[in-house]
């Protein structure tokens, strides 16, 4: 899951280099937080969220078949 | 039948994709093949510059599905670097719609053939690339109305534009799934409108995304007795037919 986001992140954004994905896990939860660079965000955000939206319903998926739930928060700069 | 399993990487480096495809995999170097596919460019003022693509395949011996007692194992060599003068002549620009869909199905654990040809272009004259899937058990990959396909598309159409530097729209499709789902939609529409004028009242279809509206606005758009109009926000945007006052 952090290995899709990263490569979706990098192959979107300016600056590759500059992307960080964290993951935490507690039990069957997962939380990944993806950091871009800030003239980047856009890229993976997109308008009103719909980039940010179909990068987490792939992340739902790849989760689901993990067996465990993910979210994945954009963090500000 | 050799079976082979392969996978391609974008990364900015040789190294990097090396390493990112043999993690992807979990396999050690010894395990794969390496072909550089484009050995990438620098680009002016660092933009449009672009980045390496690899290609590992997975040797058949390391394959836990391969029998064994198929004859001649492949001798366990180590990975050679092949330059980029080798591979079939392809389209760059369908080969990465190809492995960018591919790449993202890895992602998802995900085993399918993925082909990638050129569309019609669309009315802004942009470019269009089908690109069909097919593979057992890809139900997981369409999702709720088609939720997770069209996240697919969208991730990989920016994607494959952002490399290319032009905007390029990808049509994924899953085992004909789309065309189907046209059929489908284009009966109900005109099913809902004979129902529209039988009853003298309003039919509201169910929420749809604006490409499937689309196909039903068109299917009725010469219809003689009704007309058609989406209310209602996204995502729960609906086509409403309204038969016509007589």
């Amino acid at each position: 899951m952090k290995a899709m986001i990263e490569y979706i992140a990098r192959s979107l954004v300016e600056k590759p280099e500059a992307v960080v994905v964290n993951e935490f896990r507690s039990g069957d939860r997962v939380r990944l937080e993806l950091s871009v660079a800030r003239e980047d965000m856009g890229r993976v955000i997109g308008k009103s969220g719909r980039v940010a939206n179909a990068i987490r319903t792939l992340l739902r998926v790849a989760a689901e078949r993990e067996g465990v739930q993910a979210t994945l928060d954009v963090l500000e700069p | 039948m050799e079976q082979r399993t392969t996978l391609e990487i974008i990364a900015p480096s040789v190294e990097q994709a090396i390493s990112q495809g043999l993690s992807q995999l979990g396999l050690p170097a010894e395990a794969v093949e390496v072909e550089v596919l484009d050995a990438g460019s620098k680009g002016l003022f660092g933009l449009g510059g672009r980045q390496v693509r690899v290609r590992l395949t997975v040797k058949a011996s390391d394959l836990q599905e391969a029998p064994a007692a198929s004859g001649s194992i492949p001798e366990p060599q180590p990975a050679p670097v092949k330059p980029a003068s080798a591979p079939p002549v392809e389209d760059p620009m369908l080969a990465l719609a190809e492995q960018t869909v591919s790449t993202l199905l890895h992602h998802l654990r995900l085993t399918a053939q993925v082909a990638a040809r050129y569309g019609e272009k669309d009315r802004e004259n942009r470019t269009i690339i089908q690109v069909d899937i097919h593979g057992d058990d890809l139900g997981v990959l369409i999702g709720r109305r088609s939720e997770t396909l069209n996240a697919l598309q969208h991730i990989a159409s920016l994607i494959v534009s952002k490399q290319t530097q032009q905007w390029v729209h990808l049509i994924v499709d899953v085992e004909g799934y789309r065309s189907r789902r046209e059929r489908q939609l284009r009966h109900m529409a005109r099913r809902m409108a004979e129902q529209a004028v039988k009853t003298g009242r309003r039919q509201v279809l169910e929420p749809m995304t604006a490409a499937e509206r689309r196909i039903v606005h068109l299917e009725l758009r010469n219809h003689p007795a009704v007309t058609t109009e989406s209310i209602g926000e996204e995502p729960a945007r609906k086509v409403t037919i309204i038969p016509k006052k007589s």
